[in-house]
């Protein structure tokens, strides 16, 4: 291997290799979404040298695809067709600088107290409470600008949602999101053209390069590198935007290794790095999601439903009851898919779409557990995932909610997606199938786009894979920082969650170097 | 013996002749959908989105074999072959489960366009979920593709608007992709006040893609 030097502050992109390569670094970085980057600015402003490494390519404006699948083909590992086998699940996982940020919706929700609480009661843990997080969590409030959902920018979906929540006596409040100056365009899933949506590739990541940090993107870690106890970096290959077709070989030594790849992409990179850091045979298992269903509804004026904040209005009014409410926008294409129906049916029921408003339950199913598996070949997951029987009502209860909050808002017909029932209720006593039908996971459309566990912190290294400080229980100087490492799911939208988690094992890191 | 043989060949032959062969050459040349494949999605295009109704365009007009071609050519090699396997399972699952009606027995882009109608109804509404799946799967590229097409957006008010883009810190750090840094449009100068927060509000002017007048 030829040695190469990036030059301190540089980002490194496709075009830039054409060698093999090596590089050294206090830390090495694997993974530039929402956490990975908060560990990477954290330890820059430490005085460590970072390296941060990026399988995907950095996406500038002129390149967010305004077409629903061709923007999921390009951002989205397996081209946004990733599904759990079991119950089938459809779930997402970005592939670009910046991970899940660049193309979420910017939700920012503390964990509840009582889910810390918990956690800690439950495993073993002794500084994850509110009091021990919320230093955190406001670091990275402060940092992302995170802040309600301004009125201005609500938009009549929304403002219909908080409407029935109102007319019903539910808790609703605009939702807290990481987004300066919004404009209300509704992109937030094929990227924020505006610049409004603080995506960490826009602010930590370039904050991390002002203090030094190299960031080193197309790049695929295969593998870390181990003796004894002791990470000592990873090593992988060059590939292709898109096609990821691998060419030259990388390696990135370092003095410690902070794994964020994300809760389905970690584990798989531990396993296959000779199953690393699993004496407690829990790398890839405890994988839970937040599966959610989403209800439309047809309202008789019009709506507008793409002007507006992309998700700007949410009740948690049932979060102890296994479920929480929102408001939901995406690329029409992808809206579209749901509707029921096909010819001139399915063509009149989509002229609905301008009055129409669509909106999402995400469930707690603590119940529902799967597991993440390396393919033979590459580092795609294999996941298997089973909705438990008694997390169904969940699921059910989230949908007969927004069937009341919808007619309590005004609608004239809704659109459950359930198979096995009408395809349109009219009323509210229509929707009463909702509540009193049993149904099984296989008549319902569900996603799963927040993933957790498959690398928990429990305080028992047999029963957990890292402490509470993101540190691998069976080694010295390897951390995990992504939604992994959460125990249990969080009841509500992770992202700050795990941000505020990454912003801990950055700072006990730095110590510890 | 000899007869024996004749026989398997000419089922054999036949066979091929119902599965594989007798396609129509494409109107387009396509990367990746081959003339099988495009059969199948003009058909299923029509079937899906025909001509009139609420939203005049259909899904020819719309090109849904041009977009699912170009999709193809976006999709990672792995999901390129699982379209291809979907394709090709729509196509001729109607070889085992004839469409209702006279000559059901063929492949789904030789069938009528009432039988191929019922054919995908029948997916749709199936017992089995994994003939839910594969329909909905066909159904989500092809409403993908027909929203694609800037008339249909328009005409449902679902048209991307035009919006300003600051340049940010960020835009000095990244080229656009597959190029090197010297790609990289923007300096320091070139930095812009970020937004403003006005909203986009209903009425505004489109993207210039999804415009009216694209001359």
């Amino acid at each position: 291997m030829s040695e190469s030097h990036a030059g301190e502050g540089q980002v490194r992109v496709f075009a830039e290799y054409d060698r093999d390569f090596h590089e050294e670094a206090d830390v090495v970085v694997v993974g530039s979404g929402p956490c990975g980057a908060v560990v990477a600015k954290g330890l820059t402003d430490a005085g460590q040298r970072v390296v941060l490494l990026e399988e995907g390519p950095p996406f500038t404006p002129g390149e967010f695809e305004l077409d629903g699948g061709l923007s999921m083909a390009r951002t989205l590992r397996e081209g946004g067709l990733r599904a759990t086998r079991g119950t089938v699940l459809s779930t997402m996982q970005a592939i670009g600088l910046g991970g899940g940020s660049l193309v979420n919706s910017a939700i920012c929700v503390r964990a509840p107290d009582w889910v810390l609480d918990r956690w800690c009661a439950q495993f073993e843990l002794e500084r994850t409470t509110r009091a021990d997080l919320d230093p955190h969590y406001e670091a990275v409030g402060k940092f992302l600008g995170i802040a309600p959902t301004p009125e201005n920018v609500l938009g009549q979906r929304n403002l219909l949602f908080k409407q029935g929540c109102e007319s019903l006596g539910y808790a609703s409040e605009p939702i807290w999101r990481n987004v300066r100056g919004c404009r209300g365009t509704g992109e937030c899933f094929t990227g924020c053209r505006t610049r409004a949506k603080q995506s960490v590739d826009i602010n930590y990541i370039p904050a991390a390069v002002r203090g030094g940090a190299r960031v080193l993107t197309s790049l695929r870690a295969e593998r870390v590198l181990v003796s004894q106890r002791r990470a000592h970096g990873v090593e992988g290959r060059v590939v292709a935007p898109f096609s990821g077709a691998p060419s030259h070989r990388f390696r990135v030594d370092a003095k410690a290794v902070v794994l964020a790849a994300g809760c389905m992409a970690t584990p798989v990179l531990l396993k296959k790095s000779g199953d690393l850091a699993n004496r407690s045979r829990q790398v890839g298992e405890n994988l839970q999601f937040h599966p959610g269903v989403a209800v439309m509804g047809v309202f008789p004026e019009r709506v507008d439903p793409q002007f507006g904040a992309t998700q700007g209005y949410q009740s948690l009014h049932f979060l102890r009851q296994g479920f929480k409410l929102e408001t939901l926008w995406a690329p029409p294409a992808v809206l579209a898919v749901r509707m029921p129906g096909s010819g001139l049916v399915l063509k009149e029921r989509l002229a609905d779409i301008p009055y129409s408003a669509i909106w999402d339950g995400i469930t707690t199913c603590n119940n529902s557990l799967g597991s993440v598996r390396p393919r033979r070949r590459g580092l795609d997951p294999v996941l298997t995932w089973r909705l438990h029987p008694s997390d169904l009502p969940f699921v059910a209860n989230a949908l007969w909610t927004l069937a009341e909050i919808f007619f309590a808002a005004g609608a004239r017909k809704i659109l459950p997606g359930v198979h096995g029932i009408p395809p349109v209720l009219h009323s509210l006593r229509e929707a009463e199938i909702l509540r009193t039908q049993r149904f099984k996971a296989s008549q319902l459309v569900m996603g799963g786009n927040h993933a957790f566990c498959t690398t928990r912190m429990h305080g028992d290294p047999r029963r957990g894979v890292v402490d509470e400080l993101g540190k691998c229980h069976d080694l010295d100087n390897l951390y995990i920082a992504d939604t992994g490492v959460f125990p249990q799911c969080p009841t509500v939208n992770p992202m700050w969650t795990g941000m505020a988690l990454a912003h801990r094992t950055a700072h006990a890191l730095a110590g510890r170097l | 013996m000899v007869i024996v043989w004749l026989l398997l060949g000419c089922a054999a032959a036949y066979g091929l002749t119902r599965v594989a062969l007798g396609y129509p050459r494409p109107s387009e040349r396509y990367e990746h959908l081959n003339r099988a494949e495009a059969a199948l999605v003009e058909g299923a295009a029509v079937a899906m989105f025909p001509p009139g109704g609420a939203i005049p365009e259909s899904g020819l007009d719309a090109d849904l074999p041009g977009y699912l071609d170009r999709l193809l050519a976006a999709s990672h090699p792995r999901q390129r072959r699982q379209l291809h396997m979907l394709f090709f399972l729509i196509e001729h699952a109607t070889l085992c489960f004839p469409a209702p009606g006279r000559g059901g027995l063929r492949r789904f882009s030789s069938l009528s366009h009432d039988q191929r109608v019922d054919v995908l109804q029948d997916w749709a509404t199936s017992n089995l979920f994994f003939r839910r799946l594969c329909f909905t799967s066909l159904r989500a590229l092809l409403t993908l593709g027909y929203f694609a097409h800037p008339p249909v957006t328009r005409r449902l008010g679902v048209a991307p608007p035009a919006v300003e883009t600051p340049v940010c810190e960020a835009d000095l750090l990244y080229p656009p992709i597959g190029a090197g840094p010297e790609a990289i449009a923007f300096t320091a100068d070139d930095l812009t006040e970020p937004s403003d927060g006005t909203p986009i509000l209903p009425g505004a002017p489109r993207h210039r893609r999804y415009a009216e007048d694209l001359s």
